[in-house]
């Protein structure tokens, strides 16, 4: 597979070892008051980005980590967090 | 044929003969030859039929860079002769042939080429429509090269490999050799790619002078010995690249000599800079019969005698765009061949010392003239020779015509890797422009041809590669590029593409039999862009990838539209480069799984193996497959079932309780310690995914088990859903580390009292009960009371290094009792008898909590724990038209319906997840998932089995559990 990823805990490793875990939507939101087009959208809608996104990804041939990285998903390529390149 | 011994540059042996079968013949080959050449040496000239026309094809480039020498060896098609080295008693057969290569019945086709316009299946044939299914059928039968049965059988082994390395070269002439060595200087890991079955490149092969006192040849073996010495240089022969990719990946595959332990093998490699040095291969020129056996390239013909020790012909006439033809045909003659003329295409520009080499040798040297047709019917016989654009012809006999309009860079690589090329007027190549990141060109490929400057540029890619992983080159990178620009650089290429001539039998592609009227066909026709015609006429389509037609096609496009101004682009290049075989990708297959501590015990007691998902278990004990006796046993007496595959987890931590909450459906705040509760996990959607018991071992400390076929994605599971926040608990997947065994039936209680002090009466551990026991005083087992089955049962669970010891405790304690294995099946018909489900039997991708009747394990006010699946089960409680999980009990007592079959009206409603004959019930039941207008008590369920030809199988909905519905017996 091109695709690395830089697992946070054993460094950057072939993209084989990885399970993909979806893009970065944020913590699971309260029950309280949550409709069911609100909670369908959080589990199951995506923003599928042409460019940089923030994404989950597991080490699951490795240490067992879940961590986000960033990936160009143009050219299918992990790249810098976006504040270290400004 | 006596092969030269004397060339120093030789690759063969000629003492060592190697037999081989062809054609119903024995030939002899030697050691080192491939099997063209062995082939070559044996007097065969005609090697192939070509695919359309069946004209006969030989030897040409000697690389495989078309499908004329495909052959079949031993069985498998398509197999390249050029690059494959000869074996011992090897099975060579020439392909697309009807008859014999010499004789071959549908050579008359040939002729009616008129009736095979370009694109002639896109435009003929179909008017009227119903013919093109005819017509269709008899191309199909005429088309293809190799057959192959449906049924053939791949011999071999084949090997993957994934090594990583700072520097990847690509292509192991001087230049790559080089840029190799001098990045292995700077202490780098570097990995060398050569096609070929040695290094040395276009060095390789020639004896003319490197520097005053070293010919090109040893210079090359020097590189090589320097090569194979650098301790942190990996070099694989052999081996073409075929494919590059983003982020430096390149895949090669390595072909195996009789010491590796592979045929063929994958190889993977990633590397932080790579540099790709690839060289040339010659430009074919286009004329008349250009493809007639004895038509062959200058490099092919120069290495047949110095590297193969054979003389291509006796006669020879080259007509050739480059100084490698002439150092060639100095070399053939001083060789023994005679040489008529020598034809060059250039009218100025050849190294004056190689024109007094030919004048020294009385070889006719025409400037500007250029082969125009080749003459004979299956080999080469004589040669038309034009200059003035055709106004002036001279006709030379011949047996050979060594015939080629220059170079051409092999840019595959590159172009993968997402180069862009672009047409350089001197050269006549296309040269890389705006090279990705850490990625490096050299050698010949950018025009050099200077032996030194070749060297120099390689050694700069190195450099430049080194300063990519990081070495401080800056200064010797600057210093180089200053001495690479005061050597010779690019020289005039030859920018000739085809002779003067009509061109009906000019073929561009050998592979596809695409001549040059064809082209003019599909430039007339209004295509303008190379990538429309090569699709329109095929050219570049077959086996070869484009390696005869590549850049031709695409100048000959530019040269038709020259006064457009086009931009020349060649066409695109695919992956593979080189044709693989798919075995090479397969692999090796290991067939691997796990086996349960117990498993030699089970088999010696006559269980029967079945691989089920990841591992191998006992699914029957004796050839009945209905299991009547092993589940009498247990319903009676006592029966020992290993359940090792079971998945077991420890999970412990401050908030080991908080990640237990937000994955199971239940209120886990409830268990208290060495108490456990059954409880299920939903995915998001509320839908069911696993079921197992949690066992609180002490505070903030638990013990659960998943299902057999969940146990790997469950860390994945719990972390992936506490990602977010933080919290402090450790998981550990215990489920190799311990073992199982489900002790169960009447007599249960007693086996289990003979080998342990613990009380185990139904008082002191009842039904759903945990204790930590010991068994013969030292081994320590976790029980479980369980009832999966419906009887009285324990649940074992026990360090996998003591299961083995505790598997004969238990069975020699049960010997009394007739204590048997059960297996998978019996197990399956008893749980099914008590309406126990299994996940992945009794719900699918779309099945609730709800729908398999375990709602009630659901705790609805935890709403902080933000339980997975909990939003949905809400929202899904009360849903209509959901499949439901029902018991059936068949009418009239038939046979159960298959596993699968459908339950339908007008429709399908449903599905049968399972159904047995009950011996309890002495009636065929089962569980299915209905469409929940069915799931009433008292429904007749009407079941389409596959092939029942409409006959279909009624049953009624029951309620489960069918047997002993009020669970007396496993609280016993």
């Amino acid at each position: 597979m091109a695709l690395t990823i830089t697992c946070p805990i054993c460094g950057r490793r072939n993209g084989y070892e990885f399970r993909y875990g979806g893009e970065d939507k944020g913590p699971r939101p309260a029950e309280e008051q949550l409709s069911p087009a609100a909670w369908c959208d959080y589990v199951h809608m995506n923003k599928c980005v042409a460019g940089i996104q923030k994404e989950w990804w597991y080490h699951r041939d490795g240490c067992g980590t879940w961590f986000t990285v960033y990936r160009d998903t143009v050219q299918n390529l992990e790249v810098d967090p976006p504040e270290a390149t400004s | 044929m006596n092969r030269l011994s004397t060339p120093s540059t030789l690759r063969v042996h000629p003492d060592q003969k190697i037999p081989f079968h062809y054609g119903g013949k024995q030939f002899y080959g030697v050691a080192g030859d491939t099997v063209a050449s062995a082939l070559y040496a044996g007097g065969v000239r005609i090697f192939s039929r070509s695919l359309k026309y069946h004209r006969p094809r030989g030897l040409y480039s000697l690389d495989g860079e078309c499908s004329n020498t495909c052959m079949q060896v031993d069985g498998v098609p398509n197999v390249r002769a050029e690059n494959t080295l000869l074996k011992k008693d090897m099975n060579v057969a020439a392909q697309n042939v009807k008859g014999t290569p010499e004789t071959d019945w549908m050579g008359f086709i040939d002729r009616l080429d008129r009736a095979m316009p370009a694109g002639f299946y896109y435009r003929t044939m179909h008017r009227p429509a119903r013919i093109w299914p005819v017509a269709l059928r008899q191309v199909r039968k005429m088309a293809g090269l190799g057959t192959i049965s449906p049924d053939f059988q791949m011999n071999g082994t084949f090997d993957e490999i994934y090594p990583t390395a700072d520097v990847c070269v690509i292509g192991g002439g001087p230049a790559g050799m080089t840029a190799a060595l001098t990045a292995a200087d700077q202490g780098l890991r570097v990995v060398v790619l050569e096609a070929r079955p040695w290094t040395g490149g276009f060095f390789d092969y020639r004896t003319a002078p490197y520097d005053p006192e070293v010919q090109l040849y040893q210079q090359a073996a020097e590189l090589s010995t320097k090569l194979a010495q650098a301790a942190n240089v990996r070099v694989f022969v052999h081996t073409p690249a075929v494919g590059v990719y983003a982020n430096n990946l390149v895949t090669a595959f390595q072909t195996g000599t009789e010491s590796d332990p592979f045929d063929e093998r994958y190889i993977e490699i990633r590397a932080r800079s790579v540099v790709v040095a690839t060289g040339c291969i010659e430009r074919p020129l286009l004329f008349e019969n250009n493809e007639r056996p004895g038509v062959m390239q200058i490099g092919c013909a120069h290495r047949l005698a110095h590297t193969y020790g054979i003389l291509a012909g006796s006669r020879a006439v080259f007509s050739i765009g480059h100084d490698l033809g002439l150092e060639a045909a100095v070399d053939l003659s001083d060789a023994g061949v005679t040489v008529a003329c020598v034809a060059d295409i250039r009218e100025d520009g050849q190294d004056p010392g190689l024109i007094e080499k030919l004048a020294q040798r009385d070889i006719a040297f025409m400037r500007g003239w250029v082969a125009s047709e080749a003459h004979g019917k299956k080999n080469v016989t004589g040669v038309t020779l034009s200059a003035g654009q055709g106004t002036i012809h001279r006709e030379f006999s011949c047996d050979l015509l060594v015939a080629s309009a220059g170079l051409t860079p092999v840019t595959g690589p590159l172009s993968l890797a997402g180069a862009r090329l672009e047409y350089d007027y001197h050269t006549g190549f296309f040269m890389p422009r705006d090279l990705p990141d850490r990625m490096h060109a050299a050698g010949r490929m950018l025009g050099l041809s200077h032996p030194g400057a070749i060297e120099t540029s390689g050694m700069l890619a190195g450099l430049q590669a080194a300063a990519d992983c990081g070495a401080s080159v800056s200064e010797v990178v600057h210093k180089t590029r200053q001495w690479l620009d005061g050597l010779d650089g690019p020289e005039k290429g030859c920018k000739m593409v085809t002779a003067p001539v009509r061109g009906r039998k000019s073929f561009i592609c050998f592979d596809e039999d695409t001549t040059i009227k064809n082209i003019r066909q599909a430039l007339e026709m209004g295509f303008d862009a190379a990538e429309l015609i090569k699709r329109f006429t095929a050219a570049g389509t077959g086996p070869g990838q484009g390696g005869v037609p590549g850049h031709n096609l695409a100048l000959f496009v530019a040269q038709y539209h020259a006064e457009a101004g086009l931009e020349t682009q060649p066409t695109t290049i695919r992956p593979p480069l080189v044709p693989t075989l798919i075995a090479t990708y397969a692999g090796s297959r290991p067939n691997m799984c796990k086996c349960t501590p117990v498993h030699p015990s089970q088999k010696k007691a006559g269980g029967i193996m079945r691989r089920i998902g990841v591992w191998k278990r006992a699914r029957y004990f004796s050839r009945d497959f209905s299991c009547r006796d092993e589940i009498t046993n247990v319903r009676r007496n006592v029966g020992m079932f290993d359940g090792s595959t079971l998945g077991k987890f420890k999970i412990w931590g401050p908030d080991a309780l908080k990640a237990l909450q937000r994955v199971y459906v239940s209120d886990m705040t409830t268990v208290a310690t060495d108490r456990m509760k059954y409880s299920a996990m939903c995915n998001d959607d509320g839908c069911i995914i696993d079921d197992g018991v949690i066992v609180k071992r002490g505070e903030g400390e638990y013990y659960f088990t998943t299902s057999t076929g969940r146990a790997g994605a469950t860390v994945e599971w719990f972390r992936y859903h506490t990602r977010y926040d933080g919290w402090n608990f450790h998981l550990v997947n215990l489920t190799d580390a311990m073992g199982v065994i489900n002790l169960a039936g009447p007599n249960a209680r007693a086996v289990l009292e003979k080998i342990t002090d613990a009380d185990v009466s139904n008082n002191a551990f009842a039904y759903t009960g945990y204790r930590e026991i010991t068994i013969n005083g030292e081994i320590a087992v976790r029980a479980m009371r369980l009832g999966f089955v419906g009887e009285l049962s324990y649940e074992l669970h026990v360090a996998s290094s003591t299961m083995q010891a505790l598997w004969e405790l238990v069975a020699d304690a049960g010997r009394e009792f007739d204590i048997t294995n059960f297996g998978l099946e019996a197990q399956n018909v008893l749980r099914m008898e008590k309406g126990h489900v299994i996940i992945g039997s009794e719900s699918e991708q779309r099945t609730t909590l709800h729908d398999v009747g375990l709602g009630f394990l659901w705790h609805r006010h935890k709403p902080e724990a933000k339980t997975v699946g909990a939003v949905a089960l809400r929202q899904t409680e009360h849903q209509q038209q959901r499949l439901k999980l029902v018991g059936f009990k068949m009418d009239d007592s038939v046979r159960p319906p298959r596993d699968g079959s459908i339950i339908v009206d007008d429709a399908v409603r449903g599905r049968v997840c399972v159904a047995r004959h009950s011996l309890a019930l002495d009636a065929a039941v089962g569980l299915a998932l209905v469409e929940d207008s069915l799931a009433k008590e008292g429904t007749v369920l009407k079941i389409y089995e596959d092939e029942c030809e409409g006959r279909l199988l009624h049953a009624s909905v029951v309620p489960t559990p069918f047997y002993d519905p009020l669970g007396k017996r496993l609280r016993m």
